[in-house]
């Protein structure tokens, strides 16, 4: 059947296979064969300037090698690097040891490395707590103090009372 | 003075790669042809694209006896070669043009009325061709070159062979709808 008769081609717009058939046998032009001979003679053959050498190549083992090696070289260097930089402390070539037992008539430090400075001890400077203080310390009132104060229903007397107040620290 | 033996083998090896890349262009340059310019429509490129395809195979060369089947992988290579010079070019095939198509189309012991009026219908054809999706337009081309079957097809277009039916089932209906719809216009 001839796809450009009349009938076929008013018939043939539904039948679009035939207009893909007939691109698919196009003839081929001639000397093509030849042309395409010529052309792949005159191409430049692979590698033969920039062909890498056989030790060279990157598929060898070499590569490999090279790349574990140049770790090794950053991994190791990056460490010495740290290394160096940080110094240790300078260790101490004589060690200070605290005394100890405890003082003779008082409380220990236990061993501590350093004791905190405290007040000596009680500083009256009120007058009459003053004077109180030196009558209580005199051996006449001494006794009558005692009485007064084994004697039970008895009320301290005011100088007792002052006599036990804590003073007011001098450090104020 | 004597030859080392790797360099005579290395020779004899690359005297037949050489004879079997020429035999490869005498067998099959032909259907290569077609089949690029079946997407290029243009003789000239469709040349260019043969030539690339066996400038590849001449690079590597070395491979060729990996090969199962030596007509589909160079219907691959040259397929891939149009598809990527015809992405680049964005341009209209040449054979559009109707007189142009009737030119290049064979069109022995016909008139002049009648080549003219078959040139009209192929470029309609065509132009209606464009307008499928890629990928049904290309499961539709292959499928015209008779000595492709649908598993060859599969290969050259790396899909399943059950893709490549229900492509062209897809193509067929499409087109058929193009037609149909462009003749009631008329």
């Amino acid at each position: 059947m001839n796809p450009y008769s009349d009938e076929s081609v008013s018939g043939a717009m539904s039948n679009f296979e035939d207009t893909l058939r007939l691109i698919s046998h196009v003839p081929v032009p001639e000397g093509l064969v030849d042309r395409v001979h010529a052309g792949l003679k005159t191409a430049p053959r692979r590698g033969r300037i920039l062909n890498w050498p056989a030790a060279l190549r990157p598929g060898s083992n070499w590569m490999r090698a090279a790349a574990a090696a140049a770790i090794v070289f950053v991994v190791a260097g990056g460490g010495w690097g740290v290394y160096s930089r940080v110094q240790p402390p300078p260790s101490a070539k004589v060690a200070g040891v605290p005394p100890h037992g405890a003082a003779s008539g008082g409380f220990s430090n236990a061993g501590a490395m350093r004791v905190p400075q405290t007040v000596k001890g009680p500083i009256v400077t009120h007058a009459a707590a003053a004077a109180a203080m030196r009558q209580d310390t005199s051996p006449a009132n001494k006794v009558s103090g005692q009485a007064a104060q084994t004697s039970r229903h008895s009320k301290p007397l005011a100088r007792d009372k002052f006599a036990t107040q804590p003073a007011v620290p001098a450090a104020k | 003075m004597e030859i080392p033996e790797n360099a005579v083998s290395d020779q004899a090896r690359q005297h037949a790669e050489e004879e079997a890349l020429a035999a490869l262009v005498s067998q099959y340059a032909g259907t290569l042809y077609r089949v690029a310019f079946s997407v290029l429509r243009n003789p000239s490129d469709a040349e260019d694209a043969v030539q690339e395809a066996f400038l590849r195979v001449l690079r590597h060369r070395d491979t060729l006896g990996e090969v199962r089947d030596n007509r589909v992988w160079l219907i691959r290579i040259v397929w891939n070669i149009v598809l990527d010079r015809k992405r680049r070019a964005k341009t209209r095939p040449e054979t559009d043009d109707v007189s142009e198509l009737a030119r290049v189309l064979p069109a022995a012991g016909l008139s002049a009325e009648q080549i003219a009026s078959a040139a009209q219908h192929h470029a309609h054809v065509l132009s209606c061709m464009e307008q499928l999706p890629a990928k049904e337009r290309e499961v539709l081309m292959l499928s015209a070159f008779e000595e492709l079957s649908s598993v060859e097809i599969a290969s050259i277009l790396d899909i399943t062979e059950s893709s490549v039916r229900s492509r062209l089932f897809r193509a067929r209906n499409i087109m058929a709808g193009l037609l149909n719809h462009s003749r009631s216009l008329r």
